[in-house]
């Protein structure tokens, strides 16, 4: 069960977005829009083929958006916003609030005496007897995960959220008769939200990071080519953040994260499926229309300075080997971001791209291989190629032929046939993400927030069909040399 | 005074009116949901292959799954993997007058995408194409059915890739534990019988073309296809492309005998991590108890309800000990399945969580759940039903597998009766009947000098060296 999950594999369906649809202008006439007062957008789509709706709220914030001081918290934070409100998940606000202080002030107390030197192992015991003598008071004022309840009574299938580097998604589908549901439960989320049971849930997300990555060869692999490629950018941390950092993450600053970036000029609302939009706009402008605009998040200022050298991980781990290679690009709507789409499909989409037959199939050096964007779309980022050595073969061998085939895109120009077929590929891959409603609203709600306009979908296989073989050739003499390039490996020598 | 006080509840009351109080969100009410089952077009093929049909105008795509009901528990007990294999060089080896390169580079024009696998129960074939491509499609899936090549060097690179798969499934602790656990509940017997390198090399592509001649044929042959086509169309030209191909005698092969119930044991796996995977489990139900629907609502309590589950609630909620925590029955189509439940905690928690997990199956057993939690997990169950008819081809599918595996066909309406019907006796009784702590398996793997300890000396310790079956002697 991924309940709350920091989306490890967001990369992954990055690029299965990166790419549009055959009948693109049928998708922007059915997408309708209205933009409220305070700034919040929804975009709606009717499907009347079920009685159900997908729900998508999207904040335009995400990890990237952290400081050194706070790494970690947009998905603390997004953990905490299940937790309740004023009216729901209390038995009585109003006593209870006293209690939360004494609480905050007191884990806070402890927390600083942990970091003491010397440290006052009497005082940190008293402390932490008095934390959690305070939480025992504060359970019997808790209903427990009351939000969830109200879903799951009312028939809520995949109540979920997920926090990515570049924005933070809540979702549930309903049945269709429940719309007002969502509106009355997220407006109150939204506004009210009361972060309660905050040091428990702290721990939760200890776990998860023990789970996604301590004990996780990929996640842990993952997160060293992040850690390596990025110096400077906040893409370089982990979303979850690193073991320290949840530590001593104060409730304070996950608080205040809530109130300087969750409003409505920073959340994308997508509705998908059997509702009448003239109802939905009523409904959402009659429970989100009085929240107040808020302020826009603030572009991050980091710039990662220009690469001057191959860097390279090795992460010793018990396990067999897997590798990672990475070359630093271009966000999109950037011109080369589209090329490397193109190339992507070329070398690493499917059984007929050039690394898999070359690599798995003929020389049979490796078990798998993908190609994809990562970790986020707002900055610069990385095309990733992972792969799989297959024993007795090993990473090196591996690397070795992937330079051959990026050096050949750089040498020869691709056939006219290859680049029409990798365009359809990306075509009908966009077409297959608008099946379901959620996967609809995601798509919406994403390039509303990464591209500024989910038209990015639409007009994006113009945008491919526009390029050329001459460019994607001078993208791979440019892009593919070994001073832009990160390479990890994880094995229990390190490679 | 008497009038005064009343004036003043008046009064009272007439202000509590005027007051802009929003309701709270579950005290809303709601229209009635319209709904009504939607229609799956059943049909079959002059040669016997039973077709399930689904026109989607939606989206130019057309997507077909093909299944037979042979899977890993038809496997001989010195071929274990023979399933896996069959389904990767089916996928891999080339069909009709194309080799596997050619398929690939096919699919790749088409922007298709092509997957065989195989599960417990059956062998499952999706492809997925746009609709443009609907008759290059239909002709690759006849030739994959009636006309597959099993190339030899495609067959030795599944082969090949199996065995990597195998090196590496140590590599994470929760594959570890689940094959362990599969080991212990089920043994000597299909489904407890991991593929392993000797197994691998004992298969060879005579025994693919054996498996072919006796499976694929009409008769056991099930198609689904959703999409973007004309039915009546598609069906002429299924019938044009199927000609000639008849059932030969090949029926299924007998099932294996279930396996014995399992007997308590505690597998130990030391691995250096600083969170321990605990996983728990006994061999469950298959789909003809009368008790699925009660077991389900008790699941539901249990541990398979997300934040509205006991488990989540005292685990995670409650003290923070894990990300994920769960239980969850999956019933057998054919013979029991397991029932597992588990959770990954950090080391030093490894015991305290152990017994949490314990001391909620008990609790079941022992106490009537209350009115509220049979509420809600009734009202989950009942109102969610209807995700059970989103996505075209999820409908078909389901359609399709519900009459292959043999359940009523009103299996799904009925199923949401059942629910409505489940008691808090239903509930106690079967936790009684299912839930078994003390004769469950429990594997645990992680960082075991901090944590042995405290577990207690109630069961003998296995220790377990992942890398060897717990079958051998």
């Amino acid at each position: 069960m991924m309940l709350r999950c920091v989306v490890r594999c967001w990369p992954l369906l990055l690029l299965m977005f990166c790419s549009s649809s055959a009948n693109a202008l049928q998708l922007e006439e059915k997408v309708q829009e209205h933009t409220l007062k305070n700034g919040l957008r929804l975009l709606m789509v009717e499907r009347h083929d079920a009685p159900t709706v997908a729900a998508y709220i999207t904040l335009g914030v995400g990890s990237v958006d952290e400081g050194n001081e706070n790494r970690g918290v947009a998905h603390l934070l997004e953990h905490m916003l299940f937790k309740g409100t004023k009216q729901l998940g209390t038995v009585d606000y109003r006593r209870e609030a006293p209690l939360l202080a004494e609480i905050e002030v007191t884990a806070e107390a402890l927390s600083a005496a942990k970091v003491q030197t010397p440290r006052n192992e009497e005082e940190v015991s008293r402390l932490a007897a008095k934390l959690s003598e305070l939480q025992e008071q504060h359970r019997p004022l808790v209903v427990k995960d009351e939000f969830s309840r109200i879903y799951a009574e009312n028939g809520g299938s995949g109540y979920n959220a997920f926090t990515s580097k570049d924005l933070t998604t809540y979702l549930i589908e309903l049945p269709a008769n429940k719309l007002e549901l969502w509106a009355a439960i997220e407006s109150d989320r939204m506004q009210n939200a009361v972060l309660r049971e905050f040091y428990t849930e702290r721990n939760v997300v200890m776990e998860e990071r023990r789970r996604s990555r301590e004990t996780e060869p990929r996640g842990l692999l993952y997160e060293h080519l992040l850690a390596t490629a990025f110096t400077v950018h906040p893409y370089r941390a982990p979303i979850i953040g690193w073991m320290s950092d949840l530590e001593h993450l104060t409730l304070a600053e996950t608080r205040n994260f809530l109130h300087r970036y969750y409003a409505p000029v920073n959340t994308v609302i997508a509705l998908v499926g059997d509702f009448n939009p003239e109802d939905a706009i009523t409904l959402v402008e009659r429970y989100f229309g009085a929240i107040p605009t808020g302020e826009p998040v603030p572009k991050v200022t980091a710039v990662e300075p220009p690469q001057r050298g191959e860097r390279r991980v090795n992460v010793v781990y018990d396990c067999e080997p897997q590798m990672l290679i990475a070359y630093r690009k271009a966000p999109l709507p950037d011109r080369d971001d589209y090329l490397f789409d193109l190339a992507a499909q070329i070398l690493g989409e499917g059984r007929s791209s050039r690394l898999y037959r070359r690599l798995v199939e003929e020389e049979q050096l490796a078990t798998s291989v993908a190609t994809y964007g990562a970790p986020g779309s707002r900055y610069p980022n990385l095309f990733v190629i992972s792969a799989i050595p297959r024993s007795p073969h090993n990473a090196a061998e591996v690397e070795t032929v992937i330079y051959e085939e990026l050096a050949r895109l750089g040498n020869e120009l691709v056939s006219d046939e290859e680049l029409e077929q990798a365009r359809k590929q990306l075509r009908v891959g966009t077409l297959r993400q608008l099946r379901g409603n959620g996967g609809l609203a995601r798509m919406l709600t994403y390039y509303q927030t990464v591209a500024g306009d989910w038209r990015y979908v639409t007009r994006y296989n113009e945008a491919i069909t526009s390029l050329s073989a001459e460019e994607l050739q001078g993208l791979a003499r440019r892009a593919f040399v070994p001073e832009n390039r990160t390479v990890a490996t994880i094995g229990r020598s390190g490679e | 005074m008497r009038r005064f006080f009343s004036l003043f509840l008046v009064l009272l009351l007439v202000i509590a009116a005027c007051t802009p109080i929003t309701p709270r969100p579950d005290e809303l009410t709601f229209p009635p949901l319209a709904f009504s089952l939607p229609t799956v077009e059943k049909t079959s093929l002059v040669n016997g292959t039973k077709l399930y049909l689904r026109q989607d105008h939606e989206l130019p795509l057309i997507d077909v799954t093909a299944m037979v009901g042979v899977g890993r528990m038809h496997d001989p007990a010195a071929k274990a993997g023979l399933c896996a294999l069959y389904a990767a060089t089916l996928r891999n080896g080339g069909a009709g007058s194309r080799d596997g390169a050619a398929v690939d580079d096919l699919l790749a024009q088409m922007a298709g995408e092509l997957g065989v696998s195989c599960d417990n129960d059956a062998l499952t074939l999706h492809l997925s194409i746009p609709a443009e491509e609907i008759d290059h499609g239909l002709s690759l899936l006849t030739d994959l059915l009636r006309h597959p090549r099993f190339e030899n060097g495609r067959f030795e690179l599944a082969r090949r890739q199996k065995l990597e798969a195998i090196r590496r499934q140590n590599d994470r602790p929760t594959s570890i534990a689940h094959r362990l656990l599969a080991e212990a509940i089920y043994g000597d017997h299909p489904l407890g019988r991991m593929a392993s390198e000797a197994s691998l090399q004992r298969i060879d592509r005579e025994d693919l073309l054996v498996q072919h001649d006796l499976l694929m044929n009409p008769e056991n042959l099930w198609l689904a296809i959703s999409g973007d086509f004309d039915a009546n169309l598609l069906k002429k030209k299924l019938t044009t492309l199927f000609d000639g191909w008849n059932s030969g005698g090949g029926g299924l092969p007998p099932l294996p005998a279930r396996s014995a119930i399992s007997s308590p044991r505690l597998l130990l796996v030391d691995k250096p991590l600083p969170q321990s995977t605990i996983l728990f489990g006994e061999l469950g139900v298959d789909k003809s108890s009368p008790d699925l629907a009660a077991i389900r609502v008790m699941n539901y309590i249990l541990g398979g309800g997300g934040f509205n589950s006991r488990l989540m609630r005292e685990v995670r909620s409650n003290r923070g000990l894990a990300y994920s925590v769960y239980s969850y029955f999956r019933v057998g189509r054919r013979l029991p399945g397991t029932f597992l439940a588990g959770c990954e905690t950090r080391s030093d928690a490894t015991a305290t969580v152990i017994e949490l997990i314990r001391q909620e199956m008990e609790r079941l057993r022992r106490e009537p759940v209350s009115v509220e939690e049979l509420h809600l997990a009734k009202e989950s169950l009942i109102n969610s039903f209807v995700f059970a008819f989103t996505g075209t081809h999820a409908i078909l599918t389901q359609a399709m597998r519900i009459d292959l595996f043999g359940y009523p066909s009103d299996y799904l309406e009925r199923f949401r009766e059942q629910v409505a019907a489940v008691t808090v006796d239903d509930v106690l009784s079967v936790a009684q009947k299912y839930l078994h702590p003390e004769r469950q398996v429990l594997v645990v793997v992680g960082d075991t000098s901090v944590f042995v300890d405290a577990l207690g000396a109630e069961e003998e310790v296995e220790w377990v060296d992942p890398q060897r079956s717990l079958l051998l002697p």
